[in-house]
């Protein structure tokens, strides 16, 4: 075998000592089944706290939100809801969400709704009192015919604004960042006709700020969005209305494998593979994206930049330090001099290092008769565990069962395939080969961490009556580990009943 | 010389040794082939004419935007040719890294498209990469582009097999070099280059620099994205070894510091790769050998690019009046500080008034600021202290930013400068609104 091309997660406390906990996960998983999810509420207020520590740093006042629809977890809400509820708050996208934030003890304050909405959805928002992220001027129409229809109190909207081109007229030279475009949000062009509509509906709306998400990575583009939204509540003033807030999501993200150089050295293997310069890295051969045309690599790489030197609380901090295009200044001091306040959602960032996924090796053969790779079947299928559906590329930990010692015959490393528990070809936990330091056995678990975002249970479904995996929340209590059903968990609850 | 048009002074460029005492070889002869002194500054005016050459006439008849995806130096060559035939100009790039670059491009007349940031979710329904979005928007009717195509047309690599091979060899005296080491950026000068000397000798070899996979030099691409140029073929090369933004910063003072060569970056990575190589091979045995690299451009437009990696290189003493040398503890015993209900009985009752000074941007002010108050950017004012005072020692002067913090340095600094009464307003703008102060806009 050539040099492993090992993707190591990136492990921070608490979720480094939880993995090497293995007689905890093994009764965990020898108890409740595999697959299983496992929370660490407790990260996730700390993960708010940091956030709030660049906000700190920029003196700049606001919440931070944290996207329900990445984990469906009631310890995660929970523990967010015991934190100050000046600093965090739930972004909710559906009605469901919305309920399940409210009865968590999320205050209608803390909670903003996103996203597609129904009647019913925007209803419950504007009963109980939550802001509502306006995708549309028609959106605002339908809020506040709700509102008087139904004699509620004035509702606090933000616009989502979209489409910040930089353009400049024709025939003059200049810079055109293109965007890439999104469903969702007015784009900016039409903000002028959105404002009067906020204006028209003063009686059943308060336009408190407005609000973009920008699927980027790419500051230069986000300092444009923060700019021109600036002046878009400069205008808002202008008008008599009394904005205080600008909502930022997206791009924050997470740094999933923890060396550059092993990112770097796969990534640069898997374009000679799919070149066909080196052996296959992927079952059947697949491309992420890429292909081979004439011995030209072409197409793009679609995986999440899975090494990222800066990523979440550290990207909103060099987000805030970059100059806005027109005036120069930086982007803190921008909504500083202007007076207002920061609003953030940085999605699975809040989730960082908030969970892992475990599943159970059931089988160990390899993959053909002609192939030295092993195909490790798993009790878990793609999707329990979705990180792949997100271009997340990241070893799992191998959790043995018993301990090392007795398994030298085993040892060295292992090209395997992780193949789902579902009667389907395609049902592949990752399309990639995966390299192992030792060869797993059956019994053994695999543990995918980092998986609260967005990863684990995002997809789950009961197709072929496979078990679905149940979560539950851990928390640290002294040298040991306390565990109790995702459902159970309420952050006052210590040992022996709650805590004063 | 007497020219008809300043692209005959196009190719022809020097051949330069380079001083033994410097790069240490003991048995090689190292020479830079000058590219930097094309009339358009770098070695992709012979590529950008070349390939633009045939479709001009054309061009200009349909009235045809020249395109070509370049963040660098062959967009400025071909901006000035398009320039000079009439035409437009249009760059699509992946971000231009080179803030020097996109303002000469804009001098030049060129439009620019930048091409949006990597994706952070990724949609499995999205099958096109903006480049292929590009690419079908050039193909599209009725769209009147002459497309150059750098990465993938043969008169790339032409350019270099007609011109600068040979007058290599020419300047050798006939003869090819043992070693010719370039950077790859499109791989046309690497290529066209490399066949001409090959034909001459076979026994030569050929250095491809790339960059290092985690660093950016203008103008190289890193071993992932060569694999995308079309004209970037491996067996051209018989070595393709990385090179660091470092040591192409190093090789590039070395350039220009010891030898007068006012190279860029790219000629800074070529001669460190190309004495990396030939000093592992610098023995007595085999004669005397030659070796050329390629200085691709010139320096001056990456200064930028320097500072932001060597900011010691542009390190200047302290100067006089500066806020930023105060420190904290300095600045809490020296600045005099007025809450916002003192500072409004102060602006209703003393005579004289003091002067309010708000030091945020000119946007914020506008928006929203104390009635009366002067908005001097904290930029600006600055500057303005560095000279001395800027109002009279009987003026009282109230400074306000958005949280007192800024306000306070300029007090403490102004206290320094023997003004008797500068005070800051204390929680600056925001206690001031948090308060209920009146805040007015124009």
């Amino acid at each position: 075998m050539r040099v492993p091309l090992y993707l190591r997660p990136r492990l921070e406390p608490p979720l480094s000592s939880l993995l090497a906990d293995a007689p905890f996960l093994h009764s965990l998983a020898d108890a409740l089944g595999s697959p299983l999810n496992l929370l660490l509420p407790d990260r996730i207020a700390e993960n708010a706290d940091r956030f709030r520590g660049v906000y700190r740093e920029h003196r700049l006042t606001g919440r931070v939100y944290f996207a329900h629809k990445a984990n469906r977890s009631a310890s995660l809400v929970r523990r967010l809801a015991a934190a100050d509820p000046a600093a965090v708050g739930v972004d909710v996208a559906s009605l469901g969400e919305l309920q399940h934030a409210l009865a968590c003890g999320v205050t209608p304050d803390r909670i903003m709704a996103t996203g597609p909405k129904d009647p019913e959805f925007l209803w419950l928002a504007a009963r109980t009192g939550a802001t509502v992220n306006l995708d549309s001027p028609t959106e605002l129409g339908q809020l506040a015919d709700l509102v008087r229809k139904y004699a509620l109190p004035r509702v606090d909207v933000l616009p989502r604004l979209s489409a910040f081109e930089t353009a400049t007229g024709p025939g003059v030279s200049g810079v055109k960042a293109l965007s890439r475009r999104s469903r969702f949000g007015s784009p900016l062009r039409e903000a002028g006709a959105l404002l009067d509509a906020a204006e028209r509906h003063r009686d059943a709306v308060r336009l408190t700020g407005v609000a973009y998400h920008l699927d980027t990575t790419g500051l230069a583009e986000k300092a444009a969005a923060l700019e021109q939204s600036v002046a878009v509540l400069d205008e808002c003033r202008a008008r008599g209305l009394d904005p205080r807030v600008i909502d930022i999501g997206g791009g924050f993200g997470v740094g999933y494998v923890a060396e550059a150089g092993q990112w770097e050295r796969y990534t640069s293997e898997l374009a000679n593979a799919v070149l066909g310069t080196r052996p296959a890295l992927t079952w059947r051969g697949h491309g992420y994206g890429l292909r081979n045309e004439g011995g030209t690599l072409r197409g793009a790489l679609a995986l999440y930049p899975a090494h990222r030197p800066t990523a979440g609380p550290g990207y909103l901090d060099e987000l805030l330090s970059h100059p806005s295009p027109a005036s120069g200044r930086p982007l803190a001091t921008l909504l500083l001099e202007h007076l207002y306040d920061l609003v953030c959602e940085p999605g699975r960032a809040l989730a960082d290092q908030c969970g892992l996924s475990l599943a159970r090796v059931t089988d160990v053969r390899r993959a053909g008769h002609d192939s030295e790779d092993l195909l490790v079947r798993l009790g878990m299928n793609a999707g329990d565990m979705s990180l792949e559906e997100h271009g997340v590329l990241v070893d799992p930990v191998l959790v043995p069962r018993t301990p090392l010692p007795e398994q030298a015959e085993d040892d060295g490393p292992a090209e395997v395939y992780l193949a789902g528990n579902l009667c389907l070809e395609a049902d592949l936990i990752t399309r990639r080969k995966v390299f192992l330091p030792r060869r797993p056995r059956a019994g053994d678990l695999l543990a995918f961490a980092n998986t609260a975002g967005y990863a684990m249970d995002f997809r789950a479904h009961r197709a072929q009556r496979q078990p679905v995996a149940r979560t539950v929340a851990v928390t640290r209590e002294g040298a040991s580990w306390r565990w109790c059903p995702d459902e159970d968990y309420w952050p006052i609850t210590g040992t022996g009943g709650p805590t004063s | 010389m007497r020219y008809d048009s300043i692209t005959e002074a196009i190719g022809n460029t020097p051949l330069v040794r380079i001083d033994p005492a410097v790069h240490g070889l003991r048995h090689t002869d190292l020479y830079a082939k000058l590219e930097m002194l094309n009339p358009f500054g770098s070695v992709k005016d012979r590529a950008a004419w070349n390939m633009a050459r045939p479709g001009l006439a054309d061009a200009a008849e349909r009235g045809a935007t020249v395109v070509e995806l370049s963040s660098g130096n062959t967009a400025k060559a071909l901006a000035l040719l398009a320039g000079m035939h009439g035409l437009r100009f249009k760059s699509v790039t992946n971000r231009m890294r080179v803030p020097e670059i996109k303002e000469l491009l804009l001098l030049l007349g060129a439009e620019i498209e930048e091409l949006p940031g990597q994706s952070e979710c990724l949609d499995p329904t999205d099958t096109e990469d903006p480049l292929t979005r590009f690419h079908q928007a050039l193909a599209g009717p009725g769209n009147a582009h002459l497309h150059t195509d750098q990465y993938f047309n043969q008169r790339n690599t032409e350019a270099h097999a007609s011109g600068t091979g040979p007058e290599i060899v020419k300047d050798l005296d006939g003869r090819a070099p043992d070693w010719f080491i370039a950077c790859v950026g499109t791989a046309g000068s690497s290529t066209g280059v490399a066949r001409v000397l090959r034909e001459h000798d076979p026994e030569v070899r050929v250095l491809g620099l790339v960059a290092h996979k985690s660093d950016f030099i203008p103008g190289i691409r890193t071993i992932d994205e060569v694999q995308q140029v079309g004209l970037f073929d491996p067996a051209t090369y018989d070595a393709i070894e990385p090179v660091t933004a470092d040591e192409a910063i190093d090789g590039m003072l070395t350039l220009i510091r010891r030898c007068g060569l006012l190279a860029g970056p790219t000629g800074g990575a070529a001669y460190h790769g190309a004495v990396r190589r030939l000093r592992a091979l610098d023995e007595p045995s085999g004669g005397r050998r030659t070796a050329v690299f390629i200085v691709c451009d010139r320096a001056e437009s990456y200064l930028g690019y320097v500072r932001q990696r060597r900011p010691e290189l542009f390190g200047r003493p302290p100067r006089k009046n500066s806020a930023a040398a105060l420190t904290e503890a300095e600045i809490r015993a020296e600045a005099r500080t007025v809450t916002t209900g003192d500072a409004r009985r102060w602006i209703a009752g003393e005579d004289p008034r003091p002067l309010v000074i708000d030091l945020r941007g000119p946007r914020a002010y506008a928006a929203l600021h104390i009635e009366g108050s002067v908005n001097i950017p904290d930029e600006l004012f600055d500057e303005l202290v560095r000279g001395g005072l800027p109002f009279g020692t009987r003026q009282p002067v109230l400074l306000a930013c958005p949280v007192g913090e800024k306000s306070a340095r300029y007090a403490a600094l102004l206290r320094r400068m023997g003004h008797p009464d500068a005070r800051s307003l204390s929680g600056g703008i925001v206690a001031w609104r948090d308060a209920g102060a009146p805040l007015v806009r124009d």
